[in-house]
C-alpha cells in the first residue's frame, strides 16, 4: 500500500542520473523480484527447463528407455517426408484458416447484439459465455460424436430436410465441418472480450454519426470496426495460437487415431501418438519445437500487419 | 481506453508456447527383494487393461491371493487397451512401472529387449505345466520376460440363428478363401444388403500373418526384419478387391460410425475373423442366444496357418523392490485352479495345464475351449515375440487398410505406404 505511491513518484524522475536514486532503483527491482520468486521459480522449473530438455531432445533419437543419442537434425529432415506429418499440417491449416475467421465473427455478431441495453441482458451473457466453459471438454467431445453419429440428431434433423448426408463422424469429407463447428459454438471468450471493447467505445461518436445521417453499416465500418481494432487483433491473435492447439476434442472423436481416413489428424494428435504410442520422443519433440518457430512467426507476421488496419487510442496518426 | 504498450505487454505474456516435454531420470535398483509378514505386509502394485467384467474377476482373484499370503497386499489398477500402453510408456520413462503387469506380446520386446521388464528366470515360479511350445513366446535371448496367463487362436464367428433366418447353411469347417468370399457375398445378398458378410479380413494384421504361414512365410526374420515382400502385402489385400464396397464387406464409414463396438457385436455382419477370447464380449454385445467358431479359411486343407498366441503374459518390472512378492503373485495367477474358476476363457483358456484342469467349463467358455481342442492337429509353434515396434506397424497396418477401404489409397499406393512406414521404424531402433 505504501509502496506504490513511492515507487510512481519515482518512475515519474527516471531521467534523473544521480546514483543515490539508482541505489535505491536496485533496492526496489529487488524487492520486486523477491515477490516475484514463486512465479519465477514456477516458470522456470515447469515451462522453461522442460522446454529446453525438449529442444535437446529434438536434435535426439530419445525413445522413453533408452539415454538420447543425439542425430543432429535428422528429425527435422524427416519429417518433411513424412507423409503424415504432411497430412496433419493440411488438416491443422485448414482448421485454423476456416474456423478461426468463423468463430471470431460468431463472437463480434453476438457482442453486438449483447451491447444494447435489453432487459435480461445478463442472463444472455451468462447463457452465450457458458459454452466456452465447457466446450473444451472430454463429455462435450463425446455428446458431439453422439450427436453427429449415424441417425444422431444432427443426421435425422437434416434428413427431415431433405438432406441425406448419413453419420459425419465416418466420413472423411464432413469431420472438418464438424470440427470448426463445434469450435465456431464455443465464441463465448472472444465473445466477453468484443463486449467489454465495444462498451469503451463512446457514445457520442455514435451520436454524432447518426446525426450526420450514417446507417448501421456505416457505423459499424467507419466506428466500430477501427475503435475495436486493437480487440479484434488480440482475438484474432489469441485464437489463432489456440487453434494451432487443437488436441482433445480430436483425441477423443477419432478414438485417439485421428481417423477416419486421417481426416482428423491434427497436428498435436499425431505429435503425441509419436510421442506416446510409437516411442518416438525425439521426434515428437521437432514437431512441437516446429510449431513454436511457425507459431512465432505467424505472430510476427500479424504484428507487422497490425500497423495498417489496428488503431490504438493515443496514437499520433 | 487500450493503450499500445499494456497490450503488448498483456499479448507478450499471453502468447502460449507449444507443447514441451521433459525427460526423468532413472531410480537405482536394488538386488534383493524386500520381503513382508502377516503383521507388516509389503505392498505390490499390479495393473491391468480391461472392461468392469474383467477388473470385477480380478478383484475376486487379488482377494483370495491376499487370503492366502497374508505377508502381501495387492493394489489393483485397470485402464482400457489403447490408455494401457500410454501410461506405461509415461512410467517407464519416469522408472515406476508397476510391481505387476498384465501384459501383451505386441509391446514385450519394446519393453523386454530395453531392460524394464524382469527376467523371470530369476525368480520363483513355477511353469512345469505349461506347454514347451508356448513359453518361447515370452521369452527374448533366453531370458524370460513373460508368462503367459492363457492362450487364443484366430477363429471365424459367426451366429447360426442370423444365417439360419437368411437361409444359408452353416460353414462345415474347412473352406478355401474363394468359397469364404462367397460365403459372404451370399450373405450381403440374401440380406439384401442389410447385413453385411464381414469387415475386410484383409485390415486384421494377425488374419495377414496367418495367410503368409499357410505360405510357408514368416512375418519376421530372426534378425528383426520383414519376412514377406510387397508383392506379398499386395496379394493379400487383392483378396477382398472385388468384395469391397459391395454389401459382402462392410464399409470402413459404417465401422468408424459404430466405434467404439464392433460391427459384429453390433448385428451389422454375420461374421467376424478374430481371437477366440472375445467371446463373451461378443455375446454380451449382440444379444446373441449362440454364436459359434469355425477355423479361418485356407487354400491349403493341410495348412490352416493357425497358433496359440499367448493371449496375455504376467509381467514384473526389472525396478520392482519387492520381486519375492511379485513372483508369488504371478505364480498364483497363472497356475491357481480357483484363479481359472474365476476367469474361466474371459483372459482366454488357461495355459497351465494344473490350472486349465482346475477349472469346469460350460455353455460358451466350453466352446471356446472344445475350439481349441478342434484345431489342435493344425496348430504350429507360437509366434516369437514380434520385432521392436510392433505395436506401431500393427496400428499403421489397420490404419493403411482402412484408408484402402475409403479408396483413399489403391493396393500400390498402400503397400508402398506400409513399408516406407515399417523400414523406417526398423532403421530407427536398428
Amino acid at each position: 500500500m505504501t509502496q506504490s505511491p513511492t515507487l510512481s513518484r519515482r518512475s515519474a524522475q527516471s531521467g534523473s542520473q544521480l546514483p543515490r536514486k539508482s541505489r535505491q532503483r536496485g533496492a526496489d527491482a529487488r524487492a520486486g523480484y523477491t515477490f516475484l520468486l514463486p512465479w519465477l521459480l514456477g516458470f522456470i522449473a515447469l515451462t522453461v527447463g522442460p522446454m529446453i530438455s525438449s529442444l535437446y531432445l529434438s536434435f535426439t533419437n530419445y525413445n522413453l528407455f533408452e539415454p538420447p543419442k543425439w542425430i543432429g537434425l535428422d528429425n527435422y529432415t524427416t519429417l518433411f517426408q513424412d507423409e503424415r506429418f504432411l497430412q496433419s499440417v493440411g488438416v491443422t491449416v485448414s482448421y485454423v484458416v476456416f474456423g478461426t475467421p468463423l468463430k471470431l465473427a460468431a463472437a463480434l455478431a453476438v457482442a453486438m447484439l449483447l451491447n444494447s441495453k435489453r432487459r435480461g441482458q445478463g442472463f444472455y451473457r451468462s447463457a452465450f459465455y457458458a459454452p466456452s466453459l465447457i466446450g473444451a471438454s472430454v463429455s462435450i467431445a463425446i455428446v458431439w460424436k453422439a450427436m453427429f453419429g449415424d441417425a444422431g440428431p444432427v443426421d435425422q434433423g437434416l434428413s427431415f430436410f431433405g438432406i441425406n448426408l448419413g453419420g459425419w463422424v465416418g466420413n472423411p469429407a464432413m469431420t472438418m465441418p464438424m470440427f470448426i463447428l463445434l469450435t465456431v459454438w464455443q465464441f463465448g471468450a472472444p465473445m466477453v472480450i468484443f463486449l467489454a471493447g465495444l462498451k469503451q467505445i463512446p457514445n457520442e461518436l455514435y451520436e454524432a454519426a447518426s446525426m450526420d445521417g450514417a446507417g448501421p453499416v456505416r457505423k459499424f465500418f467507419n466506428i466500430t470496426w477501427p475503435m475495436l481494432s486493437p480487440v479484434i487483433f488480440f482475438n484474432l491473435l489469441m485464437e489463432t495460437i489456440h487453434a494451432f492447439q487443437i488436441f482433445a476434442s480430436a483425441y477423443i472423436i477419432s478414438n485417439g487415431e485421428g481417423g477416419p481416413a486421417g481426416s482428423t489428424l491434427f497436428y498435436t494428435l499425431y505429435l503425441y501418438l509419436r510421442g506416446f504410442s510409437d516411442f518416438r520422443m525425439g521426434y515428437a519433440s521437432a514437431m512441437a519445437w516446429l510449431l513454436v518457430i511457425v507459431v512465432g512467426i505467424i505472430t510476427l507476421i500479424f504484428f507487422r500487419t497490425s500497423k495498417s488496419w489496428v488503431h490504438y487510442s493515443g496514437d499520433a496518426k | 481506453m487500450i493503450n499500445r504498450r499494456h497490450f503488448l505487454t498483456t499479448v507478450a505474456v499471453g502468447t502460449a508456447s507449444a507443447a514441451a516435454l521433459a525427460a526423468c531420470g532413472n531410480g537405482a535398483s536394488t538386488s534383493a527383494g524386500e520381503t513382508g509378514s502377516a503383521e507388516n505386509p509389503v505392498t505390490i502394485n499390479y495393473t491391468w487393461w480391461g472392461n468392469d467384467d474383467r477388473a470385477e474377476r480380478t478383484r475376486k482373484a487379488i482377494a483370495l491371493f491376499e487370503g492366502k499370503n497374508p505377508d502381501i497386499k495387492v493394489n489393483g489398477n485397470f485402464t482400457d487397451f489403447a490408455g494401457y500402453w500410454q501410461k506405461r510408456a509415461t512410467e517407464a520413462a519416469g522408472g515406476g512401472l508397476p510391481d505387476v503387469m498384465q501384459w501383451d506380446l505386441s509391446y514385450l520386446r519394446d519393453y523386454g529387449q530395453r531392460n524394464q521388464l524382469l527376467d523371470l528366470g530369476t525368480v520363483d515360479i513355477n511353469t512345469d505345466a505349461f506347454d514347451k511350445s508356448l513359453l518361447p513366446s515370452g521369452q527374448i535371448k533366453g531370458k524370460t520376460y513373460g508368462i503367459p496367463t492363457s492362450t487364443n487362436a484366430f477363429a471365424v464367428y459367426y451366429d447360426p440363428a442370423k444365417l439360419a433366418s437368411l437361409g444359408i447353411a452353416e460353414p462345415d469347417g474347412t473352406w478355401t478363401y474363394k468359397e469364404f468370399n462367397e460365403f459372404l457375398t451370399e450373405v450381403g445378398t440374401k440380406s439384401n444388403g442389410e447385413i453385411f458378410g464381414s469387415t475386410d479380413y484383409t485390415g486384421v494384421w494377425w488374419m495377414f500373418n496367418i495367410w503368409l504361414r499357410q505360405n510357408n512365410i514368416e512375418a519376421f526374420t530372426e534378425d528383426g526384419k520383414l519376412g514377406f515382400t510387397k508383392d506379398d502385402m499386395k496379394k493379400w489385400w487383392n483378396q477382398t478387391a472385388a468384395l469391397r464396397g459391395t454389401p459382402a464387406i462392410i464399409s470402413e464409414e459404417r465401422v468408424t460410425q459404430l466405434a467404439p463396438k464392433s460391427p459384429f457385436g453390433s448385428n451389422v455382419t454375420a461374421t467376424e475373423v478374430t481371437w477366440d477370447n472375445f467371446m463373451a464380449g461378443y455375446l454380451a454385445d449382440s444379444g446373441a442366444k449362440e454364436l459359434k467358431l469355425a477355423p479361418v479359411p485356407s487354400d491349403d486343407p493341410d495348412n490352416l496357418g493357425l497358433f496359440l498366441k499367448p493371449s496375455m503374459l504376467m509381467v514384473a518390472s526389472a525396478k520392482t523392490k519387492y520381486k519375492d512378492a511379485a513372483a508369488r503373485f504371478i505364480d498364483f495367477m497363472v497356475n491357481d485352479p480357483e484363479v481359472g474358476q474365476i476367469f474361466k476363457t474371459s483372459r482366454g483358456v488357461p495355459a497351465s495345464k494344473t490350472q486349465r484342469d482346475g477349472t469346469t467349463f460350460e455353455g460358451t467358455d466350453k466352446l471356446v475351449v472344445d475350439y481349441e481342442k478342434s484345431i489342435e492337429q493344425y496348430l504350429k509353434d507360437a509366434p516369437e515375440p514380434p520385432i521392436v515396434g510392433f505395436g506401431t506397424l500393427e496400428a499403421s497396418f489397420k490404419r493403411v487398410s482402412s484408408d484402402l477401404n475409403y479408396g483413399k489409397l489403391t493396393i500400390d499406393g498402400a503397400a508402398d505406404a506400409w513399408f516406407k512406414e515399417a523400414e523406417d521404424l526398423i532403421k530407427q531402433n536398428a
